[in-house]
């Protein structure tokens, strides 16, 4: 169990500041770094692997500083937004030089094992310049595992990658997040925040906008409303109830069929199954229809 | 030493075409000896010109600039330093690996044509003092460069500036700059082991010697220091 | 039983665009040689590092300021002692390694940025034929190091006109001996140019372009060297062929040879070769030309 902290970490250029003042624990699992383009997930994810010093306050893993320290990746591993590797060498050659300058013990077959891991075997003794761009993206993600780290930073790691790929690497994350290790990757699209991790980091121009279980902080969002999808059996019946209710904020009704704007998510889905009941109408199919992280992302970046 | 990253880093140099644009400066000063060798030229003519104002001062330090700031500048410029760097390798243990490349290509690539070029000129002495003169010199310039390559974006221009403006133009002008040019360092070592009169040193031996090994420790610490605190900005940097 | 559909009565979704003033435009467009004539403005500056960030700025004007002082010098010496340490076409000789580290900075930074950031393809989807891209920028770069070393020429001119001796009819002389090295001056200019801007246009990494044209010019000194002191006197007299800056040595030795004559050890002797050198300075230029032309003919089809 490996610990990475983040304790008012800020990190300024000149009068422009890419990450102002983040405090952050990241513990087993997976956790998704989110944020719009120019958020600073970058920056936030080079200062974690000691390659950028923050301007202000500390970077730890297990409690040693992250800068200037190089003992930090026998237990890191990470793999950056940058595409570059070394054409030159194959897959296999990369990988190993790797596990050789983490010096393993056995070397030759941890790269073996890291190469199977990310299904790189069939072509792992071509030369990377030949490559397409998802390959190349797994070898790194093989060279970054080949010491078996406990904690592993990717940046936008499903850049490039075809959908089966990324499936793939999605499954593979959580395996080894469910293994007990720390594991951070950061994307701006929500989707594959939302496939792979609930716990999020969201990260709006250099701020921690909010942190934890994204189902959680939308429920934390009590001044928007909850939107709601209902299919009943008689929709604008349900709807003139509805409106009489104190927690609905608006019902709107259409072809697809009803929608209800909630201000308070606990006393709506109370009320709800009491009203469907005394009015006699069967409710069919009831959806949160903003659940998504999309909705929090939203929101968060418009509040 | 670490010898994953002396083999990564020969593969590198090797494996790119570049290199072999290296080659024809070496060819070049072996061709002109035997020219004026056998075209019966009196050495004291052709002499200062081809191991001096080629093989010395060109030659070498362009050969020592290209190499010495590919071996890590390279991988600086396109972002695979990434890797070496995320490891926990010691940074002193990368920068000597680098090294120990860098100055066995060059020693190897000046040091066969200037000894070639001083037997030709003169004798087997004046062949081997060249020779050795110039793995001193490749020492200084190597390590000189390596380290530019670690302070600054354009380390090529830079280097280029010191080779041409500093130790072309000013130590030809100015006497006193000589202290302080690696190209007068290697003409005085030459000269101190060849006794030939074909070479004329202007600096004393033992300030050649010491100043060599100043700069060589002193741009490897450097190199070291600035490895130490490398950083790579994020989007916005 | 409620039927959504009956709800939905509304008619299909209606649309309108509205007009914001967006135009095509209509009016008069300019032609291929505005095209050609902005690419070349543009390049010019590039050359000097205006329009761009201090850091370009620094190498052009640095060497802008080593001949403006060298110039200045020569006019204050003119000026005390009435001595001319270097007439203008001399002057023009004595910069030529400056020259060479102008060029060698500045060619990269009009192709091989191109090259790199791959914008060529945006530059040929203009109304612009394909010579024109690397001729504008061969012609930037004549005219920059035609200013770089005529520059500096007219302030020893102006110098010498306010500090001579024997009214207008000196100031006329040295308008005479100014104009003819004005000339050599561009007999530099193009030469150099051509040479390095062919050199860099091989490469869009500005590190490769800045050593290999330095190698190229630094390789071919010592050739000359050798071949001057070659037993055959016509070798000898050949040998300046070798190097550029000794071939536009040769021809202003040929063309404005009382201008450029020196006693002593600096004076290249080409004996009755003059015409032999201005044809392979022609030929050099020529071929210069045409490899760029082809350069980019090839690189803007890939």
């Amino acid at each position: 169990m490996t610990d990475l902290q983040l304790g008012g970490v800020s990190r300024w250029y000149g009068n422009v500041v890419a990450v102002n003042d983040v405090t952050m624990t990241l513990g087993p699992g997976v956790t998704g770094l989110l944020g719009p383009n120019g958020a600073g997930k970058t920056t936030l994810l080079h200062m974690m692997a000691g390659f950028l010093a923050p301007s202000r306050g500390t970077v730890t893993v297990d409690g040693a500083s992250t800068w200037r320290n190089p003992d930090i990746y026998r237990h890191l591993g990470l793999v950056s937004e940058r595409e570059a590797v070394h054409s030159f060498l194959s897959a296999y050659e990369f990988v190993l030089a790797s596990a050789k300058l983490h010096r393993l013990a056995e070397a030759e077959a941890a790269a073996r094992r890291a190469i199977e891991l990310v299904e790189m075997t069939d072509a792992q003794h071509r030369r990377i310049g030949t490559y397409s761009k998802g390959m190349r993206q797994r070898t790194r993600v093989a060279a970054a595992l080949v010491h078996d780290p406990q904690v592993l930073l990717l940046d936008e790691p499903f850049n490039g990658m075809d959908p089966r790929q990324r499936l793939h690497m999605m499954d593979l994350l959580h395996r080894l997040g469910d293994a007990g290790r720390t594991i951070l990757f950061s994307s701006h699209i929500l989707e594959e925040v939302e496939q792979v991790s609930g716990t999020v980091q969201v990260i709006v121009a250099g701020r921690l906008a909010a942190s934890g279980d994204f189902r959680t902080i939308r429920r934390l969002m009590t001044h928007r409303p909850h939107v709601f999808a209902i299919h009943s059996s008689d929709d604008r019946r349900l709807a003139v109830a509805l409106m009489g209710e104190a927690s609905v904020n608006g019902v709107d009704i259409d072809r697809t069929g009803l929608t209800v704007r909630a201000g308070d998510y606990g006393s709506f889905t109370r009320a709800l199954p009491k009203i469907a009941l005394a009015q006699g109408v069967r409710v069919r199919r009831l959806l949160p229809s903003d659940e998504s992280l999309e909705s929090v992302f939203s929101y968060l970046v418009e509040a | 030493m670490n010898a994953t990253i002396i083999w990564m880093t020969a593969r590198g140099l090797f494996g790119r075409r570049r290199f072999l644009f290296l080659l024809p400066l070496p060819v070049l000063v072996i061709a002109l000896a035997a020219l004026a060798r056998s075209a019966g030229v009196d050495p004291r003519h052709w002499a200062p010109p081809v191991l001096i104002g080629l093989g010395v001062a060109v030659v070498l330090p362009v050969v020592a600039l290209v190499v010495g700031t590919g071996v890590l500048g390279s991988e600086i410029d396109d972002g695979t330093v990434v890797h070496i760097l995320s490891k926990p390798t010691p940074r002193w243990q990368i920068v000597v690996s680098k090294l120990a490349v860098a100055v066995a290509v060059t020693a190897v690539t000046v040091a066969i044509p200037m000894y070639a070029a001083g037997v030709l000129a003169e004798s087997v002495r004046l062949g081997l003092a060249l020779a050795a003169a110039s793995v001193v010199g490749t020492l200084a310039y190597s390590t000189l460069f390596l380290a530019l390559s670690l302070v600054t974006r354009r380390p090529v221009l830079l280097g280029l500036v010191y080779v041409l403006i500093w130790e072309g133009l000013l130590s030809n002008l100015v006497r006193g700059t000589r202290v302080l040019s690696v190209q007068q360092y290697v003409v005085a070592l030459a000269d101190r082991m060849a006794g030939s009169p074909l070479l004329e040193g202007s600096v004393s031996v033992p300030v050649a010697l010491g100043m060599t090994a100043v700069v060589a420790v002193g741009a490897t610490l450097l190199a070291v220091e600035r490895l130490r605190s490398f950083n790579i900005a994020g989007e916005t940097g | 039983m409620s039927e959504p559909t009956a709800l939905a009565s509304a008619a299909e979704p209606a649309g309108v665009i509205h007009d914001i003033g967006y135009h095509r435009y209509d009016g008069p467009r300019r032609g291929r040689g505005y095209v050609a004539g902005s690419l070349y403005v543009h390049s010019l500056r590039t050359a000097f590092g205006l329009g761009r960030s201090a850091k370009a700025k620094i190498f052009p004007w640095l060497i802008v300021g080593i001949t403006g002082l060298v110039a200045a010098v020569l006019v204050a010496i003119r000026a005390q002692t009435g001595l001319v340490p270097l007439t203008y076409a001399q002057f023009a000789e004595a910069m030529s390694w400056l020259v060479i580290f102008f060029v060698a900075v500045a060619a990269p930074e009009l192709v091989s940025r191109d090259l790199r950031s791959g914008v060529l393809p945006l530059y040929f989807s203009r109304p612009m034929s394909r010579p024109d891209y690397p001729l504008a920028k061969l012609a930037a770069l004549i005219t920059a190091v035609w200013l770089l070393l005529g520059g500096p020429q007219l302030l020893m001119f102006i110098g010498a006109a306010f500090t001579v001796n024997g009214g207008l009819r000196a100031v006329w002389d040295e308008l005479l001996d100014l104009l003819p090295s004005l000339l050599y001056a561009g007999l530099w200019a193009v030469v150099f140019a051509s040479v390095g801007l062919v050199i860099a246009s091989l490469t869009g990494k500005r590190a490769f372009a800045n050593g290999g044209i330095v190698a190229v010019f630094l390789m071919t000194t010592p050739v000359v060297g050798v071949l001057s002191v070659l037993p055959s006197r016509t070798v000898n007299e050949l040998a300046y062929l070798a190097a550029p800056s000794t071939l536009v040595t040769g021809v202003g030795s040929w063309l404005f040879h009382d201008l450029v004559a020196t006693e002593g050890e600096g004076s290249i002797r080409i004996g009755d070769f003059g015409p032999v050198y201005a044809a392979v300075a022609g030929a050099l230029v020529a071929t210069c030309v045409l490899l760029l032309l082809a350069r980019y003919r090839k690189v803007a089809q890939s």
